[in-house]
């Protein structure tokens, strides 16, 4: 039974091939990009590929790629001609939404909100606050920590040497650590999501 | 001959410097890491298999070893707190264990879940630190941004790196310089080695080998002799002179695959210990198929309430990729262990000599155009699961294990994480960041 073909693959992987050597793959390299077997396998690819446009014969006879090989140089979009828009170029560089929230994906927690000490903050229960361990607290910064043994989200605060921790809701008292405080990590983020 | 008069095997410190780290009581410290009211506190996991899969130091400190029966551990300590097994989350803290290595040196080889390789050599000037201030502060990233202990062992190859590792547990760091190996392998019994088993330590005593350093101070061709090619590996690498390569590439040639489930309660019903069978067979073929494989040898088992396995295998009609190949013979193996009116707990289906499921050639005999119809079947049935889920579609057998999870009553407790969704997650699918569970 013949090998089924799988055009878009084959043209995808011969796309990402032209685009980085800017030629076309050998027989050989073919062979081992595609997994065939034997070159014969190969050359019955080919007239395939031939026949549906995507090579061609110079006048030579030799294989060239057609316009749809070489828009693969392009990265963007896939306009074959003319400038690209300069809204594709925009799209090089983004962020993820994970890449905007998240600097550094080893050290972030998920932690969930219950209390509402910080809610002037903007950070409301059942929020999911994004929480970097092990990076160096600063004055202002949001803080989760451990304060005489009980866990608490506030504003961490530097006066001199001493540290305070600030709730952003005034029913709270501002917190002196007595015995310990022990910063579990910083708040880098903090989403809600209604839907 | 006295240690003392050893002379050092190595005037060069680390020709390779290697690096093992291991993390302490790996999956208690994950759940004590991300829940604050269980630090301090005797901890297991394993509630949904009724043993000790792992114990937190303060539990073995009281006495809960592994492997112990859940109930045995409880008896011993009823204050012990039973966790049901959340390897999702250890697989996340996992891959982070691994990148934080990743951002010191590319070199990192996955030993296992909770233990890797790394391999130092020529970054000394890239991080301005010598090997074991690089070692140090790759314990210190690990320990700070995942909140649980790491033990390391830095020396000049694998073995000798994973015997420094041990030298101290919980929280260890051990330097095991190759110039300083004579005066502390005299030291180091012979079953701290990775890979000299019972047996061989009882034959090396026999030849009047007492601990590492009578090992490699005999000769080479000794050695030869007397264990073989891994016996000379193993007194290379001992004498710091390392022959196994920190391998980089992720491990995708299983010799075997096997799939095992323990269900709760045990069960003489012969249509639900084979639907069991059979959905461990599912899940045996769902993995090979995504690690490219095919399978030329199927084994089943099962096992009963008293402990007692019993065991078949059997040779495929050829190598294959598909469940419909082995189906029928999985059935038929069943039939001729199975016994009525025995209690059985578990069952499990090993697939063996695999082979990479690229070409493929067919015998004069082969059923040609029904091999490619199962080969679409798989494809539809694996893209049905990954859109729906893991055994969404499957064998009609399987609809015997019925509403039925895996156990009834306790041991069906399922991770708190899979409890507790969040807004936009399913059973299936959650967000692969671990949460961590303090209350603020």
């Amino acid at each position: 039974m013949p090998k089924q073909i799988d055009f878009p693959e084959v043209i995808s992987k011969l796309k990402d091939f032209y685009s980085i050597r800017k030629r076309l793959p050998s027989f050989a390299e073919i062979q081992s990009l595609l997994g065939y077997s034997s070159k014969g396998g190969v050359s019955v690819l080919m007239a395939h590929l031939l026949k549906r446009g995507v090579l061609k014969r110079d006048s030579k006879g030799k294989f060239v790629p057609s316009p749809i090989l070489e828009g693969g140089i392009k990265l963007l979009g896939t306009v074959q001609a003319g400038f690209p828009s300069p809204a594709e170029e925009e799209l090089v560089d983004t962020l993820s939404l994970d890449e905007f929230l998240i600097k550094n994906p080893q050290a972030s927690y998920l932690v969930k909100v219950s209390g509402d000490s910080m809610i002037d903050a903007g950070i409301m229960p059942d929020d999911l606050v994004i929480v970097e361990r092990g990076r160096q607290p600063r004055h202002g910064d949001i803080v989760i920590a451990e304060v005489d043994g009980e866990w608490t989200l506030k504003y961490y605060e530097k006066h001199g040497a001493k540290v305070l921790l600030r709730p952003a809701n005034k029913k709270y008292p501002l917190i002196e650590p007595k015995a310990e405080l022990v910063v579990g990590g910083v708040v880098v983020a903090n989403v809600r999501k209604y839907k | 001959m006295s240690a003392s008069t050893n002379r050092p095997l190595s005037i060069s410190s680390f020709p390779k410097p290697i690096i093992h780290i291991d993390c302490d009581a790996f999956f208690t410290s994950v759940e004590q890491a991300l829940n604050p009211e269980l630090r301090g506190k005797p901890v297991v996991t394993g509630k949904e298999r009724g043993i000790v899969a792992c114990a937190s130091y303060e539990a073995k400190a009281l006495g809960v070893k592994r492997p112990m029966r859940l109930w045995e551990a409880q008896k011993l300590l009823p204050k012990l707190i039973c966790l049901p097994s959340d390897y999702e989350t250890y697989s996340l803290y996992s891959t982070r264990m691994f990148e934080i290595m990743r951002r010191f040196t590319p070199t990192v080889e996955e030993y296992s879940i909770d233990e890797a390789f790394a391999e130092l050599s020529g970054l000394r000037r890239l991080h301005r630190a010598g090997y074991e201030e690089i070692a140090w502060k790759i314990k210190q990233a690990i320990q700070t941004e995942l909140g649980l202990t790491v033990s390391v062992g830095l020396s000049a190859s694998k073995t000798l790196a994973k015997i420094a590792g041990k030298e101290k547990k919980p929280d260890g760091f051990f330097v095991l310089p190759a110039s300083e190996l004579h005066l502390y392998l005299p030291k180091v019994p012979l079953e701290r080695v990775c890979g000299f088993g019972p047996n061989t330590v009882a034959l090396l005593e026999k030849q009047g080998i007492r601990n590492v350093w009578d090992y490699v101070s005999r000769p080479e061709a000794w050695a030869q002799r007397l264990l073989g090619k891994i016996g000379v590996e193993l007194w290379h690498e001992l004498r710091g002179d390392a022959v196994h390569p920190v391998m980089t590439e992720v491990k995708d040639d299983y010799a075997s695959i096997s799939k095992t489930k323990t269900f709760t309660p045990p069960s003489s019903e012969k249509d639900f210990v084979r639907a069991q069978l059979i959905r461990n067979l599912e899940s045996a073929f769902i993995k090979i198929r995504r690690h490219k494989l095919r399978a030329k040898v199927m084994a089943v088992f099962l096992r009963s309430q008293d402990f007692r396995s019993l065991g078949v295998e059997a040779g495929l009609d050829r190598s294959t990729s598909s469940i419909l190949d082995a189906v029928g013979l999985a059935g038929e193996l069943f039939e001729s262990i199975f016994r009525p009116g025995t209690l059985y707990r578990s069952t499990g289906v090993v697939l063996s000599k695999l082979e990479a499921d690229r070409t493929m050639q067919y015998s004069l005999f082969d059923d040609v155009p029904k091999i490619e119809s199962m080969k679409r079947i798989d494809k539809v049935m694996d893209d049905v699961n990954e859109h729906y889920g893991k055994h969404a579609l499957h064998l009609g057998t399987s609809l015997w294990l019925g509403k039925h999870r895996q156990h009834i009553a306790g041991r069906g407790d399922l991770p708190e994480r899979k409890m507790q969704l969040l807004k936009g997650e399913t059973f299936r699918c959650r967000i692969g960041i671990p949460i961590w569970n303090v209350k603020v």
